[in-house]
């Protein structure tokens, strides 16, 4: 019920359209990048999808990040402008089902955006890289596997950026923090595992087949555990002093 | 009412708004690595021969000019569009014998201001973490202030038609999510596009084209590019002075419905 009560919500917010162009946007990366200079990567020796996500992920998830912190700074302020948070919590409905709600939304999202990644990268294997013949079912596996590993790691970034907006209810303050998040990641230090933890760093990292990514799964779920319970504690100091 | 106090009072409008504290942070974010890697400079001035305070204050900027201060300026544009927005404020102030053209410009004056501040902060914040680094690494890593200054200006003026454009932007369209996505998205390949001949098309490119550009000039072993200064007059005049005149123009259209 929740979930589909915030879809409604998002009808004139223009949510979905600006998640499905980021989406577009984020999959015509590897495609030009692959028209304009083919041959620079053709000539490699490694798994074709391997080659295209080492060339193109950076650019890319840094759009999905910033689309995550747009889309949940406006999930939220869609809530506070026009004090529809206050009547949302007058009713018999639990407080946190809102954020939760919001969360499966973003899941929803999320899962979109990726998949019209997934398919820029899968047409761009199956144009340029001719030998691997075709998308082949070893292919798609290889790319499900890939794109649904970066969807968890995706997805403690969401929750942050959900929970930050639920804590401001200007929108720029949350928006400006969310900003600032993503640009700390820019300035980590890339492939260590430490540096990674930062929710908004993690959607950087790429399978790469070793025993940090099961770690990383693993800590992207604490993550996203730890956040939700720090939604659920805001939300009972803030009803307490209010 | 004369212009001046226009500004005077959209300065009023942002008072608390805590824009401050989250420029502050964001120059703060910027030089904390430089602070935790102060050796690195000393690594890369002897790969392209830079002096290491130079290299040390440039790598800084390049940061800022990549992605920082063009995202703190998307910010600022919500700010400056969301106060009037929340309780329609922008009904009231349209009801007001005050020209809309005079608003808008008033708004944007504030832009630029808030671009300035942002860019005084960081300076202010390279002095700091020079003077630390100095500290750590006993090297004299700051630099006088009229070079620093100089820097910084052609930063400032560099951005100009970048703000233009994110005024037009947030000004013409109505829907939070697409004028935001719109401003951040463009940010994203000025990267790209700065190593490229036709740099000069992509206002939105010109602050990091400036800063690595200065990079060039001040490293021997790289060449910087000649910046044909015809092209780009033409261009960042031309559509400066056209996002400024269709904001004007677009300003409280929507309300005015």
């Amino acid at each position: 019920m929740n979930l589909g009560l915030e879809f409604k919500k998002t009808k004139r917010t223009g949510l979905i359209p600006a998640f499905a162009a980021g989406g577009i946007l984020a999959a015509s990366i590897p495609i030009l990048n692959m028209a304009v200079r083919a041959e620079m990567y053709t000539g490699l020796v490694a798994a074709p999808v391997q080659i295209l996500l080492d060339a193109n992920w950076s650019i890319m998830s840094m759009l999905n990040l910033l689309l995550i912190t747009v889309g949940a700074t406006l999930l939220y302020h869609a809530e506070y402008e026009n004090n529809a948070l206050q009547k949302m919590c007058s009713l018999p409905a639990r407080e946190s089902g809102l954020f939760f709600g919001k969360f499966l939304l973003m899941i929803l999202l999320c899962a979109m955006t990726l998949t019209l990644e997934a398919l820029g990268i899968a047409f761009c294997t199956a144009h340029w890289f001719s030998q691997s013949a075709g998308l082949s079912a070893g292919l798609c596996t290889e790319i499900l596997q890939n794109f649904g590993y970066e969807l968890l790691l995706l997805l403690p970034a969401a929750a942050l950026s959900l929970l930050l907006a639920s804590a401001c209810k200007n929108m720029w303050v949350s928006l400006g923090i969310g900003v600032i998040c993503v640009f700390i990641a820019t300035i980590l230090p890339i492939g260590r595992f430490v540096p990674s933890l930062f929710p908004f760093a993690m959607p950087y990292r790429l399978l790469a087949g070793t025993a940090a990514d099961i770690a990383l799964a693993i800590a992207a779920l604490l993550e996203l555990s730890a956040i939700s319970l720090g939604e659920i504690i805001l939300i009972k100091i803030r009803r307490s002093l209010t | 009412m004369s212009f001046l106090s226009l500004i005077s009072i959209e300065f009023h409008k942002i008072r608390r708004s805590k824009i401050l504290l989250i420029l502050l942070t964001a120059a703060v974010f910027l030089w904390l690595p430089a602070i935790f890697h102060g050796d690195v400079s000393f690594r890369t001035s002897a790969d392209f021969g830079i002096l290491p305070e130079n290299n040390f204050m440039i790598q800084g900027f390049l940061g800022m000019s990549w992605f920082m201060f063009p995202a703190a300026m998307v910010v600022c544009t919500v700010l400056l569009q969301q106060t009037e927005r929340n309780n329609h404020g922008i009904l009231k102030m349209l009801a007001l014998p005050v020209s809309t053209v005079g608003l808008c410009l008033a708004k944007f004056v504030v832009l630029l201001c808030l671009a300035a501040l942002q860019i005084a902060l960081t300076v202010g914040m390279y002095y700091i973490s020079a003077a630390i680094v100095s500290h750590t690494q006993n090297y004299p890593f700051v630099l006088p202030l009229p070079f620093v200054l100089r820097e910084a200006g052609l930063i400032f003026l560099y951005s100009i038609p970048m703000l233009t454009f994110f005024w037009l932007v947030s000004v013409c369209i109505q829907t939070p999510i697409f004028s935001i996505g719109i401003e951040l998205a463009s940010i994203v390949p000025s990267v790209l596009i700065i190593n490229t001949k036709l740099w000069f098309a992509y206002p939105m490119a010109y602050p990091l084209f400036a800063v690595s550009n200065e990079y060039g000039r001040l490293a021997s072993a790289m060449t910087p590019s000649d910046v044909n200064l015809t092209p780009l007059l033409i261009v960042a005049l031309s559509s400066s002075v056209l996002c400024l005149f269709l904001s004007c123009l677009r300003f409280g259209k929507y309300e005015r419905r």
